[in-house]
C-alpha cells in the first residue's frame, strides 16, 4: 500500500478514526474524573459523535474505497451513520439522568456506547464479508455488557448471559457460512464473489452459505426465528440500552443485509422468497404477540420484532426503491421508537419502574403535554397519518407494489392492523383511565430536548417527507 | 395572486386547534372554537358564493409539489358534488361546538381542540384532489375521532373506540393498497383527475374495485361491516354522534363516487347488481333492527344504516335521478340525522336515559323541543315537503328503472321507516308522562335552538325548493355519469 492510497484509507474512514480515539481518550479520563462531574463525560461523548457526524458529512460528496477493498465511505454508509449518530447521542441525552437513578453512572457506559457505535459505522462501511464480521462483532460484544450493567438486578444479568450465548451461536452460523463463502468463491469481498461464480447461483453449496450469513445477520435484527432473545434482553437492559439496540444495532443489522443483498450474486438467487417469508412470520409473531403484553419495555421489545419485519419487507421489494425504502424505515423509526423509549425512561424515578402499561393509568389528565407526544409516537409507530410512521410504511409499500409482490403488500397492511391494536390501547391506558396515583417524570433538560427533537422529528417527516425521500433515495443507489 | 380558498377553508379548524392548546379558560375555548367554526362556516359561504355551478369542472383548484419523487401533490379543489359535503361539514362544525357547550363539562380544551382537528380533515377529504393526500386526511380522521369517542363517550366508550377504530383502520389499509396499485397502473400519479381519464383493464379494476369497496363500505356502512356504527353511536358524545352520522358516513358514498365510478367505471358498471342488492339489504335489514330498537341512538343508528343503504342504492342505480337523489340524500341524512342525534342529545342532557320507555308525554314538558323532534322524525321518514322526500323520491325512481325488486325493497324499507320512528315518536311525545319525565324538564333555551334551528331550515328548504341543491350537483352527475357509461359501455 502506497502513502497515498494509505492516506486515503484514512481520511475515508475518519470518523471512525475520530470516535476511537475519543472513547480510548474518554476511557482513560474517566478514571480521573470525580463522581460529581461524570455530566462532562457526557457532553465529551457527544462531542465526539458530533465532530464524527461533521466528519461524514463533509466526506459525503463522493465514494472513497479504502484498505483494499475492505472498507468504502459512501452515501449508503454516510445514511446509515447519521441514523447511528442521531441514535447514540439521543441515548447519551437520555442516559444521564437515568444513570443516577439506577446508579450505573461510570465512564465505562459511555465509553461501550461509543465503541458500539463504532461496530455499526464499519458494518455500515463494510464491503468485506470479514469487516462485516469485525464490526459487528465489536457492536455485539459492547451490547453484551451493555445489557448487564445493571450489575445488581437479577434479570439484567440473565439477559446478558441469554444475548452472549444465543449471540455467540448466530456469530458462530455466519462465521460458517463466510467460511464456505470462501470455499466457493475464493474471496470474501462481496464485489468479487459475483465475478468468481462462474456456475449456477442455485448451486446448493452457495445457497446454504448465503442462508447461513441471513440467519446470523437475521438474528441482529431480531427477525423470526432468531427473535427469542429480544423480548428477555430488551427487558432486562437499562432502559436507555434497550432504546439504543432497538435503533442502533438494527439498523446496523440492516446496513449489513441490504449490502450483502445488493450483492449481484445474491440477487440473482431466489433468496427473496426466503425473505419473504422471514418478513410474514417475523411482523405476525411481533404483532400478534405484543397484543398480550403489560409490561411496557416487553410490548416494545415486539413491537421493534413487528417492524422488523416491515423493513424486512423492503428487502423483499429489493431493488432502489426497496432499498430506499428500509433505510427511510430504519431512519423515522429512529426518532419514534427513541420517542417512546425516551417517555419510559423519564418515568422511571423514585419508585415508579415505568414498566408497566396499567401504571400509565390516567398520565394524560396530570401531564397533558407529555401524553400528547406519546400519543405522537405511539401513532406514528402505529402508522397512521400523518406522522412519520405512515410515510415509512408507505414507502415500503409502494416498493413492494412497484416489484409486483401485491399480496405481501395486502399481509402487510392487515398485520399492520393488529399491531395498531396495541398502540392504541397505551393511547387508551393514558387517556381513557382515571388515574391511580401521581406521576413524578423526571424530566431533565436533556430528556426534555430529547422528545422535543424526537417529536419534531415525527411529525416533521410525516408532514413534509420529501427531502428525506430523495436522501434515502440517492443514498440508496449507492454513489 | 389569488386567495388559496380551500386551504383556508381546511386549515382555519386546524390553526384554532392549534391556537386552543394554549388557553386555560374553559369558557374561552368555548367561545374560541365557536368563532373559529363560525369563521370556517363564513369562508364557506364565500366559496359557494364563487362556485360556477354550469360547469363540471374542478374549481378552487390549488397544486403544489409536495412529494415530487413519488408525484404526489398538494391538490385542493371541490365540484358539484364535493361542495355541499363542504359546506355540510362546515355548517356542522359549529353546530357540533353549541351541541357540546354544557354537556362536554370535563377536558373542554382537548375535547374542543379533537373537534376542530377532526373538522379540518373531514374538510380536507371532501377537497382532497390527490390520492395521497385524499388518503392522509382520510386515516387521520381516526385519531381524534378514537379520542371522542373513547375520552368523552358514556360506559361502554372504550370498547365502541377500539371497534370503530380496528374497523375502520382494517378497511382503509386496504384501500391504501389498492391507491399503491392504481399509481402504478395509472402513470405513477396520485392525482386524481389524471387518474379518473386512465383506461385500466377490466381485471384490475376489478381488484380495485374490491379493495376500494371494503374501505368505503365500512365507512357508509354497509350490511355486514356495519356493526361498529351502533356501538360507535351509541358511546360517542352527541357532537361524536353528529360528526360520524352527517359526516363520516358520508364519506363512504363519496369515496364510491369520487373513486370507484369514475376510475373504475366497467367495474361498476359489471358490479352494480352487486352493489344494488347490498344496498337493499341493509335498507331491510337496518329498518328491521331499528324497529327492534328501545334505544334512541341505537335507533337512529340502524335507521342510519338503513338510510345510507338507500344513498348507495342510488348511487349504483347509475342513472341521473338515482344519482343525483342519492347525493341530495347524503346531504338530507347529514342535515336530518344529525338533527336526530343532537335531539337526542338534548334530552339525554336532561334525563340522562336514552332508553324510550322511560319517556312519555314529553310534548307537555317540551312543547317547543317535541315540535323540532316531530319535524326530524318526519323529515326521515321522508314525508313530502321534508327534504328527504326529495332525495328518496328520486332514488326510488332511479331505483324502479334500474331493477324492480330492489326498488321494491327500498318501498319496504320506507314503510318500515314510518313505522319505527312514529312508533318512537309516540312512545316519547305523546301519552302520559311516564316515570323517566316527572320531573320538570325545561324546554330548549337559546343556545339549543341556535344549534337545531338551521338544520330545520334545511329540512323544510329542501322539501319545498330543492332546486339550488339540484343545480350545484347537476353538472358534476352528469359528468360523472358520462364517464361512467362513457368508458362502460352499457346501458
Amino acid at each position: 500500500m502506497t502513502a497515498a492510497a494509505l492516506f486515503q484509507s484514512i481520511l475515508a474512514s475518519l470518523p471512525e478514526i475520530v470516535v476511537v480515539t475519543g472513547a480510548c481518550i474518554l476511557l482513560i479520563l474517566g478514571q480521573f474524573v470525580r463522581k460529581e462531574q461524570e455530566h462532562f463525560l457526557v457532553w465529551a461523548s457527544v462531542a465526539v459523535v458530533l465532530i464524527a457526524a461533521l466528519g461524514t458529512l463533509m466526506l459525503a460528496g463522493e465514494v472513497r474505497p479504502a484498505y483494499s477493498g475492505m472498507f468504502v465511505a459512501d452515501r449508503f454508509a454516510v445514511f446509515f451513520k447519521v441514523v447511528f449518530y442521531l441514535a447514540t447521542v439521543l441515548t447519551f441525552l437520555l442516559s444521564r439522568r437515568y444513570a443516577e437513578i439506577e446508579g450505573i453512572g461510570s465512564s465505562e457506559y459511555y465509553v461501550l456506547l461509543l465503541l458500539a457505535l463504532l461496530g455499526m459505522m464499519i458494518m455500515a462501511s463494510a464491503t468485506d464479508l470479514l469487516s462485516i464480521y469485525v464490526g459487528l462483532e465489536l457492536m455485539v460484544l459492547c451490547t453484551y455488557v451493555l445489557t448487564g450493567f445493571l450489575r445488581l438486578q437479577r434479570r439484567s444479568n440473565e439477559a446478558a448471559l441469554k444475548y452472549v450465548i444465543l449471540g455467540g451461536v448466530s456469530t458462530g452460523i455466519f462465521l460458517y457460512g463466510v467460511s464456505l463463502i470462501y470455499g466457493l468463491t475464493g474471496t470474501t469481498q462481496l464485489d468479487r464473489m459475483a465475478a468468481a461464480v462462474t456456475g449456477d447461483p442455485l448451486d446448493p453449496g452457495l445457497l446454504l452459505a448465503v442462508v447461513f450469513i441471513v440467519a446470523g445477520l437475521v438474528f441482529k435484527v431480531g427477525a423470526v426465528p432468531f427473535h427469542m432473545w429480544v423480548p428477555d434482553v430488551y427487558e432486562g437492559a437499562p432502559t436507555t440500552i434497550t432504546a439504543f439496540m432497538s435503533v442502533g444495532p438494527k439498523a446496523a443489522g440492516f446496513a449489513v443485509i441490504l449490502r450483502v443483498f445488493l450483492n449481484p450474486l445474491v440477487a440473482a438467487s431466489d433468496v427473496w422468497i426466503i425473505v419473504a417469508v422471514i418478513a410474514v412470520v417475523t411482523m405476525a409473531l411481533g404483532s400478534f404477540v405484543a397484543l398480550v403484553q403489560d409490561n411496557f419495555k416487553r410490548l416494545l421489545a415486539y413491537s421493534s420484532i413487528a417492524h422488523a419485519g416491515f423493513a424486512m419487507f423492503g428487502v423483499a421489494a429489493g431493488g432502489a426503491d426497496g432499498v430506499a425504502s428500509v433505510m427511510l424505515y430504519l431512519l423515522i423509526y429512529a426518532f419514534m421508537n427513541l420517542g417512546i423509549f425516551g417517555i419510559v425512561i423519564m418515568m422511571r424515578n423514585g419508585d415508579f419502574s415505568g414498566e408497566v402499561i396499567e401504571h400509565y393509568a390516567g398520565f394524560a389528565k396530570s401531564h397533558r403535554g407529555l401524553a400528547l407526544l406519546m400519543l405522537l409516537y405511539l401513532f406514528s409507530l402505529a402508522g397512521i397519518p400523518p406522522t412519520a410512521g405512515f410515510f415509512a410504511k408507505f414507502y415500503v409499500l409502494v416498493a413492494l407494489v412497484e416489484r409486483g409482490f401485491v399480496m405481501l403488500a395486502v399481509i402487510a397492511v392487515l398485520l399492520s392492523a393488529v399491531a395498531a391494536y396495541f398502540y392504541i390501547r397505551i393511547v387508551m391506558v393514558i387517556y381513557m383511565r382515571e388515574p391511580e396515583g401521581t406521576f413524578d417524570p423526571a424530566l431533565t433538560p436533556a430528556v426534555g430536548a430529547t422528545l422535543a427533537f424526537t417529536a419534531a422529528g415525527t411529525i416533521g417527516i410525516g408532514l413534509f417527507p420529501a427531502w428525506f425521500l430523495r436522501l434515502a433515495q440517492h443514498a440508496a443507489v449507492g454513489g | 395572486m389569488t386567495i388559496p380558498l380551500l386551504s383556508l377553508i381546511v386549515f382555519t379548524p386546524a390553526v384554532g386547534a392549534a391556537a386552543l392548546m394554549f388557553i386555560r379558560n374553559d369558557n374561552v375555548v368555548r367561545w374560541m372554537a365557536l368563532g373559529v367554526t363560525v369563521l370556517d362556516f363564513a369562508l364557506c359561504i364565500a366559496m359557494l358564493g364563487g362556485l360556477d355551478t354550469s360547469t363540471h369542472e374542478m374549481q378552487f383548484t390549488e397544486t403544489r409539489p409536495w412529494v415530487p419523487a413519488l408525484g404526489i401533490t398538494y391538490a385542493l379543489g371541490i365540484d358539484g358534488i364535493s361542495a355541499p359535503f363542504v359546506f355540510l361539514t362546515a355548517l356542522l362544525g359549529w353546530i357540533c361546538v353549541l351541541a357540546s357547550w354544557v354537556a362536554i363539562d370535563r377536558k373542554v380544551k382537548e375535547f374542543m381542540v379533537s373537534l376542530l382537528a377532526m373538522q379540518a380533515l373531514m374538510l380536507g377529504v371532501f377537497c382532497a384532489l390527490d390520492l395521497f393526500l385524499f388518503y392522509v386526511f382520510w386515516e387521520a380522521m381516526l385519531i381524534p375521532m378514537y379520542l371522542i369517542i373513547g375520552v368523552w363517550g358514556g360506559d361502554g366508550r372504550v370498547y365502541a373506540a377500539f371497534k370503530f377504530f380496528l374497523y375502520t383502520l382494517a378497511g382503509s389499509l386496504m384501500f391504501l393498497v389498492g391507491v399503491i396499485v392504481l399509481y402504478f397502473h395509472g402513470g405513477e400519479t396520485f392525482d386524481i383527475r389524471t387518474l379518473m381519464a386512465q383506461d385500466l383493464p377490466f381485471q384490475i379494476q376489478s381488484w380495485l374495485f374490491f379493495a376500494f369497496l371494503i374501505a368505503f363500505a365500512v365507512k357508509v356502512p354497509m350490511v355486514p361491516v356495519h356493526t361498529w356504527l351502533p356501538d360507535a353511536h351509541v358511546q360517542a358524545p352527541t357532537a361524536g354522534s353528529i360528526i360520524l352520522a352527517a359526516v363520516l358516513l358520508k364519506m363512504g358514498a363519496y369515496g364510491f363516487l369520487r373513486f370507484s365510478l369514475p376510475m373504475l367505471p366497467e367495474a361498476t358498471v359489471h358490479y352494480s347488481t352487486l352493489m344494488q342488492v347490498l344496498s337493499a339489504v341493509a335498507i331491510v335489514y337496518g329498518g328491521l333492527l331499528a324497529l327492534a330498537q328501545d334505544d334512541l341512538k341505537k335507533l337512529v343508528a340502524y335507521s342510519s344504516i338503513s338510510h345510507m343503504g338507500l344513498v348507495t342504492l342510488g348511487i349504483f342505480t347509475l342513472n341521473l335521478r338515482g344519482l343525483e337523489g342519492g347525493i341530495l340524500q347524503m346531504f338530507n341524512h347529514g342535515v336530518t340525522t344529525g338533527a336526530l342525534f343532537l335531539s337526542v342529545g338534548l334530552i339525554y342532557e336532561r334525563t340522562h336515559t336514552r332508553s324510550i320507555s322511560d319517556y312519555g308525554g314529553l310534548m307537555k314538558a317540551a312543547p317547543v323541543y317535541t315540535a323540532f323532534l316531530a319535524l326530524f322524525a318526519l323529515s326521515s321518514m321522508a314525508l313530502p315537503g321534508t327534504n328527504s322526500f326529495v332525495g328518496e323520491l328520486l332514488v326510488l325512481s332511479g331505483a324502479f328503472a334500474a331493477n324492480l325488486a330492489v326498488g321494491a325493497a327500498a318501498v319496504l324499507g320506507a314503510l318500515l321507516g314510518a313505522a319505527y320512528l312514529l312508533g318512537m315518536y309516540r312512545k316519547v311525545a305523546l301519552g302520559p308522562a311516564s316515570i323517566g319525565v316527572r320531573f320538570k324538564i325545561r324546554d330548549v333555551n337559546a343556545r339549543e335552538i341556535a344549534a337545531i334551528l338551521p338544520l330545520a331550515v334545511f329540512v323544510v328548504w329542501i322539501g319545498l325548493y330543492p332546486k339550488p341543491f339540484l343545480e350545484i350537483i347537476d353538472a358534476s352527475v352528469k359528468h360523472l355519469l358520462a364517464q361512467v357509461h362513457g368508458k362502460g359501455g352499457a346501458q
